[in-house]
């Protein structure tokens, strides 16, 4: 099987091809330091494009498509989702919807401690779930969420266990897990970004077990409402 | 100019209608399918960009499917994939070009991004498949107000466009003062077939000054005239404020028309789906000088179908747009 994996829930526009053995290729560009303009809807078909040239396969072999769906960069995921859908839609195969925060956390599912994913929301707020290790990866312990940095640490206060932290938005906001002491890591840059690895593992299982979705029902995690909607129900209430 | 045998599966979703349509030939619409989303948006008193892109994303593969059943093709016998990638909402514009493009890796086919004024001009090619310009076109909706020029195919000028509102905006903007709902353009429509169109004089602007439009000022009268006259009835009110924005948009097409020496004018956008200015440019043609062309309300509104007829235009002449192109929401005409 050939199967076609893209994350756009971060400023990193990521894109992986790997078949039955594992990876055979992928393209990031983009990250947490790069403070142009985001340009998703520029790089990802061009990369998809060159990702399968390079690698000597061709879209009409892939068998799924697996898409992280965030949440994220609104712009970002409606790039990547819309891709992703429509290309499966085109090739005639499934898609594999993925949360992206699960893609952060898998990667540390060794780390013996509780594993909070983080992406930034803009806005001075964080998406974020909590995890705890289990042989063979992680199980998600709390609702994916989105809040203020404090409200992370708050929680995380209460929790009272050991945590390793990653995502771009522990990075943004470091500084705001500074009062947790040295129970709270940081995991760093190296897990800033949705993992592709995490995201070719975690949808091949999924393809095997045959849970996937038709390219049409496929959407975005936005977590947060649009602000039109939001000050309607403050109107209304 | 007639361009050889292509057929194009075509994506608009620059403002709230996701629409897919396939066109041969730049002329012959095998299906055009539009899904509006004017009833998410009612309730805000116009479209909510961030609620319009998200309605894109849910309906984007849904209305590209039922665009090939109703053509009765496959993506296999489609020959370019094309979506509008400018002016409009940038959310909004991201989910239809980001569909086109993996359409268009997916299967091997030419992508190409149309503008969509330029796609507005190429509606009235498909109302009347003979046309050729040179033309001038009045294009008239909530986003646009424009007077165009088109000399050849590809060649355009832009001789006027709004100063302030957007024209379909003032019939928003009055409906909503007058309480008749949104979309204010067929709610006023309705409204102002039981009114007298002359019963209250409600200025022309910019009457006789070059080839710009102006609303606000025309909003702003019917807004004051109201609050003088409370029990003013609202289809006069509503009639009158029509046929003065009707006026100045025939008078200022016809200037232009007789300025430039073209004898045929078009119009297009969602406000030539309004009936008195449609009465008003047919009449135009009754006995005069004129050839006019107002296509079908369904051409006229945002409809992917035109996009698929300027589309074929533009690769025969520039060949297909890169992949790497991005939206670009205040796209320029030529
Ligand atoms: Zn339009």
């Amino acid at each position: 099987m050939l199967l076609l994996g893209l994350d756009t829930a971060t400023r990193r526009v990521g894109v992986v091809l790997a078949n039955e053995h594992g990876l055979i290729g992928r393209v990031e560009l983009g990250g947490t330091a790069d403070t142009t303009a985001p340009r998703h809807a520029e790089t990802l078909a061009p990369a998809i494009a060159w990702c399968c040239e390079r690698c000597g396969v061709e879209l009409a072999q892939v068998s799924a498509v697996a898409v992280g769906i965030g949440p994220g960069m609104f712009t970002g995921l409606r790039v990547g989702v819309t891709t992703a859908k429509v290309l499966a839609q085109s090739l005639r195969v499934p898609v594999i919807p993925i949360p992206s925060l699960d893609l952060l956390a898998y990667p540390l599912r060794y780390a013996r401690r509780l594993v909070v994913a983080t992406i930034d929301a803009r806005r001075h707020e964080l998406y974020w779930a909590i995890y705890r290790t289990v042989p063979g990866g992680v199980q998600r312990v709390s609702e994916y969420e989105l809040g203020a940095p404090d409200d992370l640490v708050a929680e995380l206060e209460a929790l009272g266990e050991d945590a390793l932290v990653c995502g771009d938005g522990s990075l943004r906001f470091a500084k705001a897990f500074a009062p947790l002491g040295s129970r709270v890591e940081l995991a760093g840059p190296a897990h800033a970004a949705p993992s592709l690895s995490a995201l070719v593992e975690l949808a091949q299982s999924r393809f095997a077990r045959e849970d996937f979705c038709v390219p049409s029902e496929v959407l975005p995690m936005y977590l947060r409402r649009s602000d039109a909607e939001l000050a309607w129900d403050r109107k209304a209430t | 100019m007639v361009v050889s045998s292509v057929r194009v599966l075509a994506i608009e979703t620059s403002c709230d209608e996701t629409a897919a349509a396939v066109v041969d030939n730049g002329r012959v619409v095998r299906s055009s399918v539009v899904a509006s989303q004017a009833d998410l948006h009612a309730r805000y008193g116009g479209v909510v960009p961030e609620i319009a892109s998200r309605a894109h994303v849910e309906l984007i593969c849904d209305v590209i499917e039922q665009s090939l059943v109703e053509a009765g093709a496959s993506l296999e016998e489609v020959d370019a994939v094309a979506a509008v990638r400018g002016p409009g909402l940038a959310g909004a514009l991201l989910v239809g070009v980001s569909a086109a493009k993996a359409i268009s890796i997916a299967r091997g086919l030419p992508y190409v991004g149309v503008h969509h004024h330029e796609a507005h001009l190429y509606a009235a090619m498909i109302e009347d498949p003979e046309l050729e310009p040179p033309l001038v076109t009045l294009i008239v909706s909530g986003g646009h107000t424009l007077l165009i020029a088109m000399e050849d195919h590809g060649r355009y000028r832009v001789l006027g466009e709004t100063v302030d509102d957007a024209a379909g905006e003032a019939f928003d903007k009055v409906a909503r003062f007058l309480g008749l709902g949104y979309p204010g353009g067929p709610a006023i429509d309705r409204v102002a077939l039981d009114g007298d169109p002359e019963a209250i004089r409600f200025p022309r602007p910019m009457r006789g000054e070059g080839h710009d439009f102006s609303f606000s000022g025309l909003k702003t009268a019917v807004v004051q005239y109201v609050r003088k006259h409370p029990d003013a009835d609202v289809a006069d009110v509503a009639a009158s404020f029509q046929a003065a924005a009707v006026d100045v948009l025939v008078e200022k097409l016809v200037g232009a028309a007789q300025e430039t020496g073209i004898s045929t004018v078009v119009a297009g956008g969602g406000v030539a789906a309004n009936s008195a200015l449609r009465e008003r440019l047919l009449d135009l043609a009754v006995g005069g000088d004129l050839r006019v062309v107002v296509p079908s309300i369904a051409l006229c509104t945002d409809n992917a179908a035109m996009v698929g007829a300027v589309a074929a235009y533009r690769l025969a002449a520039d060949g297909p747009t890169p992949l790497e192109a991005p939206v670009v929401p205040n796209l320029r005409l030529a």
